[in-house]
């Protein structure tokens, strides 16, 4: 039994690392134009979810004080990595009010890897639990 | 005198059938430096490819009957998108590399830390072979009496392994593939493979290239009902002073709901996932744009919390 627990462990850390190694945004391209170590948050409501390979698109409008509306992108990996970390189509439909955390572009552009995504009722969504081996 | 090379050959495949039968059941670092060393035993993947061969008395053919289930949906176990699992963090790649080759990864490395990266796969292209044991996605094998299908998600990208006895093409007929050629043969459960003809490339980002002269061997083998075992020596004589042996593993993934599904993936699909080599060897998008009316080429930052 003490083994088991041993190893038991060691699985989970072994897990959990590969979790942290996973690149963000690994398929087909570099993410070298991203911030590797800045993030941002912005609030906002979903304007359309991109649901494409090799990545996808989370497009987000949020507006400023004065009302003025910009409309911010999250990329994460295609459909079956996202499918592995629960984050379906559906769980974003236009409208819904999210909070946005990623790493943003070098160059100011609204854009970001997504990091994790906290849905106006409470639901985080971290796409990199798309690669957890379970 | 001539029993000389007939002994040493002899010895080299007793060595070999030892190393091999012996070598999964022991300690893992025990194991990759005797892997390691087989390797080195030989001196072309075809060289190890045949000792293989030559222990397993020429490999079997699979029946109907004996073909064994490799079926569900599969992931890589460990390793992210570096090429050698056992690669420790913050360290170098584990190839031993020439001087020439060693020199290129030591500059893809220096310009990645500053931030200047560009993968050849970002236009579309394969990964190809052995890069392909890298991909961190969903993958499927299919094996039938004559042909297996190792599958990856990525690129809908198939190796097809001839287990039906033919042998290579011609030398004077080759040329590079993104996957090689391989053929390959049954040893029990463990599915022997010798790819060649494959197309230079990257083994992954931050790691070496591998010329059109790369050939590999594999041994695959299903360890457990969710675990799949490959040792993979590559032999690259411009590139490698010496194989590069790891050992690559795929996980079967817990889908008890039958949810995931392996689609076509088309890479060009969306717009803004197109890339273009910057000047000085970087990556940026090309031409993306969230918003038809207002291409954000440039624009505030609203509702940006430090």
């Amino acid at each position: 039994m003490k083994s088991h627990s041993v190893f038991g462990i060691a699985m989970a850390v072994a897990m959990a690392v590969l979790v942290a190694l996973a690149p963000a945004v690994s398929a087909h391209h570099s993410a070298t134009m991203f911030e590797q170590t800045k993030t941002v948050t912005v609030e906002g409501v979903v304007k359309e979810f991109q649901y494409t390979n090799p990545h996808s698109w989370l497009l987000v409008d949020v507006k400023d004080q004065s009302g003025k509306v910009t409309t911010w992108g999250f990329e994460a990996e295609g459909p079956s990595t996202l499918q592995r970390a629960g984050i379906r189509p559906s769980e974003f439909p236009v409208g819904t009010k999210v909070t946005m955390t990623g790493k943003p572009m070098k160059d100011g552009t609204p854009a970001a890897v997504w990091v994790l995504a906290v849905r106006g009722d409470g639901k985080r969504f971290d796409p990199r639990e798309g690669f957890r081996v379970k | 005198m001539r029993l000389i090379p007939i002994v040493g050959t002899a010895v080299l495949l007793a060595g070999t059938a030892l190393l091999v039968n012996t070598l999964r059941a022991q300690d893992p670092g025990q194991t990759r430096q005797r892997m390691i060393d087989l390797g080195k035993q030989h001196k072309t993947a075809e060289e190890l490819y045949l000792a293989l061969k030559e222990q397993a008395h020429g490999g079997h053919r699979l029946t109907a009957g004996m073909v064994p289930d490799w079926s569900g949906v599969w992931t890589r176990a460990r390793g992210g998108i570096t090429y050698d699992p056992d690669q420790k963090p913050g360290a170098p790649p584990t190839a031993k590399l020439t001087p020439e080759y060693q020199a290129k990864l030591m500059k893809r490395i220096e310009d990645a830390d500053k931030g200047i990266e560009w993968d050849p796969i970002s236009t579309c292209s394969p990964p190809g072979h052995p890069r392909w044991l890298t991909e961190p996605f969903l993958r499927d094998f299919v094996v039938t009496p004559n042909q297996t299908y190792l599958i990856n998600e990525m690129m809908n990208d198939i190796r097809r392994i001839y287990t039906d006895g033919r042998d290579h093409i011609p030398k004077e007929d080759r040329y590079p593939l993104y996957n090689g050629d391989s053929i390959g043969f049954w040893d029990g459960d463990k599915l022997v493979i010798h790819t060649n003809q494959l197309h230079g490339g990257i083994y992954q980002r931050r790691n070496p290239d591998f010329t059109d002269q790369a050939e590999t061997v594999e041994i695959w083998q299903k360890v457990k009902p969710d675990l799949l075992d490959v040792d993979v020596w590559v032999y690259d004589p411009p590139a490698l002073v010496e194989p590069w042996y790891t050992k690559q593993a795929y996980a079967k993934i817990d889908d008890q709901n039958k949810a995931l599904r392996i689609r076509f993936w088309h890479c060009g699909e969306n717009q803004n996932n197109a890339v273009v080599e910057t000047e000085g060897g970087g990556t940026q998008f090309r031409d993306f744009t969230f918003d038809e009316n207002k291409p954000n080429t440039t624009s505030p930052t609203p509702g940006v919390k430090p």
